[in-house]
């Protein structure tokens, strides 16, 4: 498990090209929407902006580095290698989770400090943080339910091959759009029907956005704690259930696996 | 206990019309430091057999045991004694040294560090790849890419090993190099081997006993030596003039097991070799081609191979039946 998640880092830091896609493709979005938010005069939306930037790597980083990855493996053969030996798949995966997300902090720190720059240097109000503690853990909370649904999307990869990985695709800008990585996608301010926002709220990564912004863009002298307190609940249990679905779901396709003659990909 | 054990194991793949019959009923028994050939034409069912003896594919008929462990119900047993590689997958991140691959890999068994560092740098050392561990895996040649995936499946000393075409697209002294460790690793630390290829020249080099396989089925099983001596007289050679295909009519001739051809362009002629059952036999193939008009240039007899063994099994060689199953 920590084996996987140092291959991880090596992978990530070991090829050059790849760290300046990852951190310049958060960086401009979010200075994309930081403009459109400026320019719009809705000046305490900037902060959303750096904030939408800082999940967007991570978001991107479960979506392509976990369940990609994954199929990577299968078509490099590493997946028979995996199998054949006693580690847990649950195991290898958690590592690489671990990895991704040590392997982001670069690139969400990036963001962070880009953000800041451009508030500071347009004298925008800062946000005030009622509680770091309640940012802490919201953002944990956040990252194990949104790395836990990235565990058992990359199960799908034992029984699918490229019919995943269009899935995967799919997935990646409708979901960076209705978790509202940029803007509040579920409450009052929401552009979205409620219909729309109930699917949305469905993805750890909504639910965490918008307690990341509680947490990060407090009213002073609010309790944030208590604020965020009914979704940190809600993100926790989110993770244990994708804990253990995914855990079901990759002992489940692993079978299904041997089964249908899936697991290993047929070079002709 | 045999290390590898099969009864009756058979599988079967959906496909659009009828189902494929990958594996029919294979029944084998391997002893411990047995480096045991399966040797088969493409699409014989080889890689079928490795994947479900290593795991990775249920029977659809029969039982198979590993070290005494059901491959279908106990994997995760089977599992920590085993290990394999394919030589048709270039297995590692390409990104990472060779060296640090292998430590991966080696984690995955929970082999403490240092020792599997100490592994590592043995299975390097025999293998001539020490002074490449530090190259990143998609900077090494095939040759040491496939030394390494070598060295990552003996790297948690597992009892049974596993091997699909492990010399495929080798050079003749990488190929040999592999083949004497593996003969190594056999005879010095017991382990059993299995070696599934259609390279004739490396079962019959290095494989203590051969299962002969066709269609799925095993047709023939023995040493090496004891399926050559099974043909009795050598094989008739000849080189016919001027080249053509098809020599159906070889077939028909009483004695006669089967033959294979090659054309050589360059010099305007065709090898065949016929293998048969006695010395009239060999006569009347002779004369067969003779009296099709063609010109015997030069014949002898020679000791049968392998191949000649499978020719004599189903009356093609490997290419012809490779040819037919494409066709
Ligand atoms: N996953 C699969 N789905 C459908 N058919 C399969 C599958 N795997 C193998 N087959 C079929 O089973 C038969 C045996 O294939 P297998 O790969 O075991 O042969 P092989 O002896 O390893 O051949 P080669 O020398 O080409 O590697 C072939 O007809 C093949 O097309
Ligand atoms: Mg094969």
């Amino acid at each position: 498990m920590k084996a996987r998640a140092l291959v991880r880092l090596w992978s990530i830091f070991g090829e050059p090209l790849w760290i300046v896609v990852s951190m310049g493709f958060p960086v401009l979005s979010s200075l994309a929407f930081f403009l459109l938010y400026y320019s719009m005069g809705a000046v305490s939306y900037v902060g959303f902006a750096v904030l939408g930037g800082v999940m967007v790597s991570f978001w991107g980083n479960v979506l392509w580095s976990m369940a990609s990855q994954f199929n990577w493996d299968k078509q490099e053969g590493l997946f028979e290698i995996y199998l054949t030996s006693p580690a847990s798949i649950s195991a290898i995966l958690i590592g690489m989770s671990v990895g991704g997300i040590i392997g982001t902090l670069p690139s969400a720190a990036i963001v962070t400090a880009f953000g800041w720059t451009l508030i500071s240097v347009l004298q925008l109000p800062v946000p005030v943080v009622g509680s770091w503690l309640a940012v802490a853990l919201t953002f944990a909370l956040t990252l194990a339910s949104l790395y836990a649904m990235g565990m058992t999307l990359s199960s799908l990869y034992l029984v699918y091959g490229r019919e995943a990985e269009s899935m995967n695709n799919v997935l990646q800008e409708p979901v960076s759009l209705l978790s509202g990585m940029y803007f509040p996608s579920v409450g009052t301010f929401s552009p979205f029907p409620s219909a729309v926002q109930i699917v949305a709220s469905l993805i750890p990564l909504t639910i965490g956005m918008n307690a990341l912004r509680l947490a990060l863009f407090s009213t002073p002298g609010a309790d944030t704690l208590a604020l965020v307190f009914p979704s940190l609940a809600i993100l926790a249990a989110m993770a244990v259930v994708f804990m253990a679905v995914s855990a079901y779901s990759l002992k489940a396709l692993e079978y299904k696996g041997r089964k249908d003659g899936t697991i290993s990909v047929r070079i002709r | 206990m045999p290390s590898v054990e099969a009864s009756g194991l058979r599988r079967e793949f959906k496909a659009k019309d009828a189902p494929v019959v990958a594996l029919d009923g294979v029944t084998l028994k391997v002893g411990q430091g047995e480096v045991f050939g399966v040797l088969g034409p493409n699409g014989a069912g080889k890689t079928t057999m490795i994947r479900i003896l290593s795991t990775l594919l249920l029977p659809t008929g029969g039982w198979a045991k590993v070290m005494g462990h059901d491959v279908e119900h106990e994997p995760e047993k089977v599992r920590k004694v085993i290990n394999m590689a394919s030589g048709a997958e270039k297995a590692g991140y390409d990104f990472i040294s060779a060296k640090r691959n292998l430590w991966f890999f080696s984690q995955l068994y929970g082999i403490p560090s240092e020792k599997a560092e100490k592994k590592i740098a043995e299975l390097s050392e025999t293998l001539g790849l020490t002074k490449y561990l530090d190259r990143k895996f998609y900077a090494l040649s095939t040759g040491y890419r496939q030394r390494a995936t070598i060295a990552r499946a003996f790297v948690n000393d597992p009892r049974v090993v596993f091997l699909d075409e492990p010399t495929i697209g080798l050079d003749v002294m990488t190929a040999r190099s592999i083949r004497e460790f593996l003969q190594g690793e056999a005879r010095r630390n017991g382990r059993t081997i299995i070696l599934a290829s259609h390279n004739m020249a490396e079962v019959d080099a290095i494989c203590d006993r051969v299962a002969i396989i066709d269609k799925g089925r095993i047709l023939a099983e023995g040493t090496p030596e004891e399926l050559k001596r099974s043909l009795g007289v050598p094989a008739l050679v000849m080189e016919v003039s001027p080249p053509r295909e098809g020599f159906e009519t070889l077939s028909r001739i009483a004695g006669v097991k089967g033959f294979t051809s090659s054309t050589e362009e360059e010099r305007g002629l065709c090898t065949v070799q016929v293998v048969v059952e006695n010395d009239a036999a060999a006569r009347a193939a002779e004369d067969a081609i003779r009296s099709e008009g063609l010109k015997v240039v030069a014949s002898w007899r020679k000791q049968a191979t392998l191949e000649e063994v499978f020719v004599a099994l189903v009356g093609q060689g490997f290419k012809e039946r490779e040819e037919e199953g494409a066709g």
